[in-house]
């Protein structure tokens, strides 16, 4: 399992808009937010593609100025580390065994 | 997962996420971090990746590394991290790692042509004894070689520098920051007499402009841009103008976005220049009392092989070899050069492209001349696209920018200026116009160059990883420094070879020659990273030599190899790293390296041990060297060394570095497997670290010692670091008396880099009498650089330009971050970004297979028409980190000629259906 902290900033403002898209999102929930406009948002990715997706989706919802990853929390995480890219495992005379 | 547990978990996270950038946090939400952390080790850490230099943070438990979050106390990204830093953590858990030394063998025995096996490192140092045993009696020093890194570690690099040219006498030791950094570094060594940036980043918070040239900060220093995009919207003055051969993410918050042809950045910086002069902007009492004015030849060549290339390459590639001995000039040359249309000039100073002299400046001010609005704007409009109204009012924005007194300004540039046929002079061309306003050295103003990698200014730089250098800016050319590298080493005086040794991709062409027959790649990936890859490929897998590549993933060069090494990586081991604002920081070794995987200076230390005195230091031959090296074992004899002395206890495991102990409690209770596998009881890279501080204490480089890089609340220092009442005090603008302890008294702007050193005064053409000569100590050169057109230009055959690049994502050349699944998964092969209506009038469209094809080489690529990138109609984009994608092959082995860093911006190919 991969979790992310993200930190996201907005308009004051906007605010509650903001916070409302970013609930919506799949994987995406909003747990603190302080009034200056800054909110930490966290993401949890079951699947590899939901984390650097969802922190895409965060970036593009109207209002949000800046978003970027705080925190990075991958302890139970062995699912991800299995898969490779294909060309890498397919090279020709240097096979997966021997790197082991 | 249990509901509970998935939900403690992200209270938890928020927690710490909140935690680290000071939000209040709920009780519930701190409660849960702190629990989540039990058992966990923080320790500070530096990000693996690009040349801003965050700090971060990373936890481990049971010996491995669980999480990482941005480090807040550091002033770089207070926090932050951009989506690469991101996974630092997880970057050495790639399921492909290396774990063992692999030989190509058939029958258990080495065949160049066998398939790889694991081996012992025994045996793989045995045979890399073998071969360099082999390569040195064939070829002399000059027959070994190593690619050296931006991404080596202070303290590797230094060893890696001290074995070549203490040990083997050899100074065919070369980075990849050649290919990065290299015409930065010309850039300031003729400007100002000493390298690296005068500013830092703090310069952000302080200015009223940033132009950006040929950067896309955005993708490629996004923690950097970050603080731009916040400047930007808390300063109502601040303006940001980007200049760039394509649309791209960075023109989203800029006000002005320059779309140029390419080249023709040093036609626009002239056009500034022009402006300033003939608007009385220029700042009259600062020029006179920190400038003088220079030139140098224009008739340069293109880097290319000097004689016989024909015998290497195809009549389609002689084609733009051929200009390396006459340049036909085209219409902008010639008037922008002050010669005539079609005039073929030979090209006689592609030997001694360095040669400069000063000029005076109505000579500076005629040489401008032609560079009015018309004329650039001519050379310059990119997008054909653009009314050439518009474009135009835009360069007279920019000109008016760095025209308004009462504007600071900050330049920013990487690898669109760096990597540029003629890299040094639009370098130099930055300096002359922040220069000529007074805009250097100062908070808010300056030219700074941003740096790639994460430690081409900690190591490569300020070490010296090149073929010509020594630490501290020194240089094996020059017989004072030498000496001065020979005490602090404590070698018989002649031991280090005083013939610059090849370049990057000068030991490619070497290796194609078969006059190098031995090359060791560490921390970087030459046949992935080198244009006109397919040359090298050849040279590797069929020429009798032997390729030895230390990684810690099956790269390209891995493939191409004799011999793999498995590497340790960050955080598998101690290191240091500097960044592009002079920030050395520094990390303990937080885990074990999986299987036989070693750090560098492991690999390098055990060799040493394996070669003694009388192997190295007898005389050698040194091809262009005449009398070659001398027998300096009588020397070495006199200073009680024996001809049976290792270069291990010679160079490494001196007396002296034995008083280093390890354990050390600097350690705080981490691994450190360096030492535990030599089991000698020092602490190689403190010991190192240590030795290498000598060359710059005192000579405006100097470091603090390491213990202080390591202690707890110290996140970087930013060098030169002198000690004051006790204290260590880091130099955050340098030349300036405020804030440099090596500016003289009273001279507010001191260019000390230059102290020493005269000019012989000349016309444009020319230098004149040799004795009429000016002491140029104090100042820096504003130079005249003409312009000057592509060596290749599209054509009937090849209609597009071709411009590569990185994206956001991918580092490099995707060993690391192709690893990590969410990154892969987010970019997972390159694109070749093109104009669609180049792609409509060609009968294709998006996701279509192509050929991009040029006169050296193919590759098959999908066709993006949208995104992030934003390419004028004659231009296509393709960027390296996909080994399927070799773009390299394509690419044009074109360098500039002073800094012989490739050109990789700009060559000409054709694009059709796969």
């Amino acid at each position: 399992m991969n979790l992310s902290g993200i930190l996201v900033m907005a308009h004051p403002e906007n605010l509650p808009a903001v916070v409302a898209e970013l609930d919506a999102l799949p994987g995406v929930e909003v747990h603190l937010q302080d009034p200056v406009g800054r909110l930490v948002a966290v993401l949890e990715a079951e699947s590899v593609r939901a984390e650097i997706d969802g922190l895409r989706r965060i970036k593009t919802v109207p209002g949000v100025l800046m978003a970027e990853m705080v925190f990075h929390y991958f302890e139970d995480d062995d699912e991800s580390l299995s898969e490779l890219p294909p060309e890498i495992a397919a090279l020709p005379g240097l096979d997966a065994q021997a790197c082991q | 997962m249990t509901f509970n547990r998935r939900e403690f978990l992200k209270t938890a996270v928020a927690g710490a996420a909140a935690g680290t950038m000071s939000l209040p946090l709920t009780r519930m939400a701190e409660a849960a971090a702190r629990e989540l952390e039990k058992g966990w080790q923080w320790d500070k850490s530096v990000c693996r990746f690009c040349g801003t230099g965050c700090g971060i943070l990373v936890a481990t438990k049971g010996g491995r590394i669980v999480a990482t979050k941005g480090d807040p106390d550091a002033p770089v990204n207070r926090g932050l991290n951009c989506v690469k830093g991101y996974f630092n953590g997880k970057i050495i858990y790639g399921a492909d790692r290396l774990t063992q030394p692999l030989l190509r063998m058939t029958g258990g025995k080495f065949d160049k042509k066998g398939k790889f096996q694991p081996v012992s490192w025994e045996q793989a140092l045995d045979i890399m004894e073998e071969k360099m045993r082999w390569a040195l009696k064939e070829k002399g020093p000059h027959g070994i070689s190593i690619f050296g890194s931006g991404q080596y570690t202070i303290h590797e690099g230094y060893v890696a520098s001290k074995l070549m040219k203490a040990g083997f006498r050899s100074n065919n030791l070369d980075p990849n920051a050649r290919h990065c950094m290299a015409s930065a570094v010309v850039g300031f060594m003729q400007t100002f007499g000493i390298d690296e940036p005068q500013g830092n980043y703090d310069d952000i918070e302080y200015t009223d402009t940033a132009v950006l040239w040929g950067a896309n900060m955005a993708e490629m220093h996004p923690i950097l841009w970050s603080r731009i995009t916040n400047r930007r919207l808390t300063h109502d003055r601040m303006r940001v103008v980007n200049l760039t051969v394509y649309g791209n993410m960075s023109s989203d918050i800029a006000d002005t976005e320059i779309v140029f042809a390419p080249n023709a950045d040093l036609a626009i910086q002239n056009y500034i220049a022009r402006e300033i002069v003939n608007r009385n902007a220029v700042d009259w009492d600062f020029v006179k009392k920190h400038t003088v004015f220079a030139t140098g030849p224009y008739d340069i060549g293109y880097g290319f092989r000097p004689k016989n290339a024909d015998k290497y390459a195809s009549a389609a590639e002689m084609e733009i070899y051929k200009n390396e001995q006459v340049r036909v000039l085209d219409r902008y040359e010639a008037i922008a050069q002050r010669r005539q249309p079609g005039e073929a000039v030979p090209q006689k100073n592609a030997a001694t492209p360095m040669k400069d002299w000063a000029i005076g400046f109505e000579d500076f001010k005629k040489a401008l001349e032609p560079y009015t609005l018309d004329f650039v704007a001519e050379i310059a409009k990119g997008d054909p696209d653009e009314p050439m109204d518009e474009f135009k009012a835009k360069l007279k924005q920019l000109a008016d920018y760095y025209c308004d007194r009462n504007r600071k300004v900050v330049s920013y540039w990487t690898m669109g200026f760096n990597q540029h046929q003629r890299g040094t002079w639009v370098n130099e061309q930055a300096y002359m116009n922040h220069l000529l306003t007074g805009r250097q050295s100062m908070p808010g103003n300056g030219a700074f160059s941003l740096t790639g990698q994460p430690s081409a200014c900690g190591t490569a730089r300020e070490v010296g990883t090149f073929a010509h250098r020594l630490p501290a800016d020194m240089v094996v050319m020059n017989p004072k420094h030498r000496a001065v590298a020979e005490k602090i080493w404590k070698l018989p005086a002649g031991t280090i070879n005083p013939q610059m040794g090849s370049h990057f991709v000068k030991i490619m062409r070497d290796l194609e020659d078969g006059q190098i027959l031995f090359s060791w790649t560490q921390v970087n990936n030459p046949w992935q990273n080198t244009a006109n890859a397919s040359h090298w490929i050849k040279a590797a897998r069929e020429m009798d030599n032997f390729i030895v590549v230390a990684d810690a993933y099956p790269s390209v060069s891995a493939k191409v190899a004799d011999l793999i090494l498995p590497a340790a990586m960050i955080n598998e081991k101690w290191g240091a790293y500097g960044n592009a604002e002079r920030r050395t920081q520094v990390w303990r070794q937080q885990v074990q390296p999986p299987g036989q995987a070693r750090p560098d200076i492991w690999m390098m230390l055990e060799l040493s041990k394996r070669f003694k005195l009388k192997d190295v230091w007898g005389a050698q031959k040194i091809p262009g060297l005449e009398g070659g090296l001398p027998d300096v074992l009588p020397g070495a004899a006199a200073m009680g060394y024996t001809p049976e002395s290792t270069l291990y206890e010679v160079l490494f495991a001196t007396p002296e570095n034995r008083k280093v102990k390890w354990p050390d409690p600097i350690a705080k209770g981490h691994p450190n497997i360096t030492a535990e596998l030599l089991k000698d009881g020092w602490f190689p890279e403190k010991a190192m670290f240590e030795e290498y501080r000598q060359f710059g204490s005192g000579h405006a480089h100097d470091l603090a010692p390491f213990d202080v890089y390591h202690h707890d609340k110290v996140r970087g220092l930013k060098w030169p670091v002198v000690q004051k009442n006790g204290k260590w005090v880091e130099t955050p603008w340098r030349n300036n008396e405020q804030y440099d302890p090596y500016v003289q008294k009273g001279l507010g702007i001191d260019f000390y880099g230059n102290n020493g050193n005269a000019l012989v005064m000349g016309d444009l053409d020319k230098p004149g009498d040799p004795a009429n000569k000016i002491d140029i100590s104090h100042k820096a050169k504003i130079y005249f650089r003409p312009y000057a057109s592509p060596v290749e230009r599209p054509d009937a055959n090849y209609d597009l330009w071709l411009c590569t690049g990185r994206v956001l994502e991918h580092w490099h050349s995707g060993t690391m971050t192709r690893r990590v699944p969410e990154l892969h998964r987010a970019v997972p092969n390159a694109v070749c970004w093109i104009n669609e209506k180049d792609a409509a009038a060609k009968g294709l469209k998006r996701n279509d297979l192509v050929w991009v094809e040029s006169r050296r080489g193919k590759v098959k690529v999908r066709l993006e028409t949208g995104g992030r990138n934003r390419v004028p109609r004659g231009l296509v984009y393709v960027p390296w980190f996909d080994e399927s994608v070799l773009i390299n092959k394509v690419t044009l082995d074109t360098t500039c000629p002073l800094s012989k860093e490739t050109d990789y911006k700009k060559c000409a190919v054709k694009l059709y259906r796969a």
